[in-house]
């Protein structure tokens, strides 16, 4: 190590991740409740012993007390644990519909760009016809059509991001492929199928991630709007958007129904954005 | 100007005529068709086989779709096979009550959205900033229909007042037609003057930067003239932009609250179509969205040519 290295480089005191949260206090907060959030679905049972399905007639429409934190439901069912042990079906059905949709999209996006030709005209032209439609009224013809059923509301989810994660990995292919680490894989005479796979879905996959936690609270937000609409799960199973659904009747009697399942909803879709922004321009400052 | 407005028109048509089929064919996946659901358990045959020929469902989808493309190109949409109304005219109908309230939204999110923008990016780091850009996330996370119902609850629980039940046409009784609007646009607004609020301030911090407004700061010109004339000038663009693409996420935004105000606008009619399997008037009011969305983006794309001429429209 020289002088001018000793002078320059800040001291490695501190690990890099925890020089990046001081940056972002963001997405210190973010990750913690994202972390709150995961362990709530992982285990529901540590944080709420009453079960979400138990009737209790007697108790209907109370308001929330020491008893039920959240209140109850038109059948006397505990919102908290409804809302409780809502979270893993939620954000499970987010995560995985995001998953298909940058998996498919991800993939048919970096063919696209790196092969360009015919096949970037006809999918291109596939996501043009998708994006065509306002994403919400997708997954209400979509879901309404095929019917209100868990994996079809997966499907409608996974159809309406498909576009987003084919434009970002089209977009990186194409910036890889002019790059000189692909002409020189070329001149070593390496296939097009490795190239594609082994550098350039490898140099994209970033994008495609970060792209990931940017539009979770984008989808939780639809999955919620289409349960919302009774397109989604249906009950009794404790989901975020069917409480909501169950509430809206009675919103004025019992507001509590809807209150928190939505504020469940904001919270979780606020960590996600504070997260996804910051690190963004975590990367982007690199 | 010509060939490109030509080129860009043709690709949208291409798109649009490539949504119809697709719709077309959505719509006809469904396990359980019109017929089905008007026999209910009763299967006779011969009933099921002739109400299936009235309804043109015995014939091969692509003549199905052939003469309903052609007709809907002259303005003939059909009747609807659950009201026997010419869907045309119910699909016109909705659409002027979800314009409305689109028309509004985007009125209040800018008014709303601009200033909150402009002073974000202006004091960019300090606690205005700081405050706006934290109204602006909440903004994002809540959930439209959410924020609906809050209000909802709100204006009964603090003002005693909650909107009229029955949907008023502004031409019947303006007062109470904006009285059924004014919650649903709120909501819609909020959402919306976050997004916008966000957009501008990403704007003005960018061109803070710029060497133009250093250059001009340098050579002593006055901060408000700075602002005016060389960073709100060069921000007209995107924000123009911006309004487009809110008019079409407003467009699909409507369809969840108007269900949840009980507004007879585009969203509620594709809901009700959806559910009846009022095949005509699902296809009908799918079309109008999907066409209306694209006319806004080829809008947006001749605004900027029309407030920027130096934007190559290659």
């Amino acid at each position: 190590m020289t002088m001018a290295d000793t002078d320059t480089a800040p001291l490695p005191l501190l690990p890099r991740w925890s020089r990046t949260l001081r940056r972002e206090p963001g997405l210190a907060l973010g990750c913690l409740v994202l972390a709150l959030l995961g362990l709530v679905a992982i285990a529901p049972g540590l944080f709420s012993g009453q079960s979400p399905y138990d009737i209790d007639v007697a108790n209907a429409l109370q308001p929330p007390t020491a008893a039920h934190l959240f209140g109850t439901d038109d059948t006397g069912r505990d919102i908290f644990a409804r809302v409780i042990h809502g979270t893993r079906i939620t954000l499970a059905i987010c995560a995985g519909a995001l998953l298909i949709a940058a998996a498919v999209g991800g993939v048919a996006g970096t063919v696209s760009g790196f092969f360009g030709g015919w096949i970037d005209l006809g999918l291109g032209r596939f996501v043009d016809v998708i994006l065509s439609f306002p994403p919400i009224i997708l997954g209400v013809i979509v879901t309404g059509v095929l019917g209100p059923q868990t994996a079809n509301l997966i499907f409608a989810l996974s159809v309406i991001y498909l576009p987003v994660f084919f434009r970002i990995a089209r977009a990186g292919a194409v910036s890889e492929v002019g790059k000189t680490y692909v002409e020189a894989a070329r001149g070593l005479g390496l296939p097009e199928t490795m190239i594609l796979r082994r550098h350039v879905l490898r140099n994209v996959l970033p994008l495609v991630l970060i792209q990931y936690i940017v539009q979770f609270p984008l989808v939780l937000q639809i999955q919620a709007a289409l349960g919302f609409l009774g397109l989604g799960v249906q009950p009794p199973t404790p989901d975020w958007g069917a409480i909501l659904q169950q509430g809206k009747d009675a919103i004025l009697l019992a507001p509590w129904i809807s209150l928190f399942p939505g504020l469940a909803v904001l919270i979780t879709a606020f960590a996600l954005m504070l997260t996804g922004r910051a690190l963004q321009r975590t990367v982007d400052r690199r | 100007m010509t060939r490109y407005l030509a080129r860009r028109f043709a690709a949208s048509v291409v798109t649009a005529v490539l949504a119809s089929i697709v719709v077309f064919l959505i719509v006809r996946a469904v396990p359980g068709d019109v017929v089905a659901q008007m026999l209910g358990q009763t299967s006779d045959p011969a009933a099921s086989r002739s109400l299936r020929a009235f309804f043109g469902l015995d014939q091969p989808v692509w003549v199905q779709y052939g003469s309903w493309i052609g007709a809907a190109l002259q303005g003939d949409f059909g009747t609807s096979w659950a009201s026997g109304r010419p869907v045309a005219m119910m699909v016109t109908d909705a659409f002027m009550v979800t314009l409305e309230i689109a028309l509004l939204t985007l009125a209040l999110a800018s008014v709303v959205g601009v200033p909150l923008g402009l002073l974000s990016g202006v004091y960019e780091d300090c606690w205005p900033d700081t405050l706006i850009q934290t109204f602006n996330l909440l903004g994002l996370a809540a959930p439209v229909f959410w924020t609906g119902l809050m209000l909802l609850v709100l204006a009964s629980s603090m003002l005693g007042w909650s909107p009229p039940l029955v949907y008023a046409a502004p031409g019947e009784s303006l007062a109470d037609n904006l009285s059924i609007l004014v919650l649903p646009i709120l909501a819609l607004g909020l959402l919306q003057a976050a997004a916008y609020s966000q957009f501008v301030r990403q704007n003005v911090v960018s061109a803070l930067h710029q060497d133009y407004v250093r250059t001009a700061i340098a050579k002593g010109v006055p901060a408000r003239l700075v602002f005016f004339k060389h960073i709100l000038r060069n921000i007209a663009i995107p924000l123009v932009t911006f309004m487009g693409l809110m008019l079409t996420q407003i467009l699909g935004g409507v369809v969840i609250v108007e269900s949840l105000f009980a507004i007879p606008g585009l969203g509620r009619l594709l809901l009700t179509a959806i559910q009846t399997r009022d095949y005509p008037v699902l296809q009908g009011a799918l079309l109008v969205v999907v066409v209306a969305a694209m006319l806004v983006n080829l809008g947006v794309d001749l605004l900027y040519r029309v407030i920027d001429p130096r934007v190559r429209l290659a």
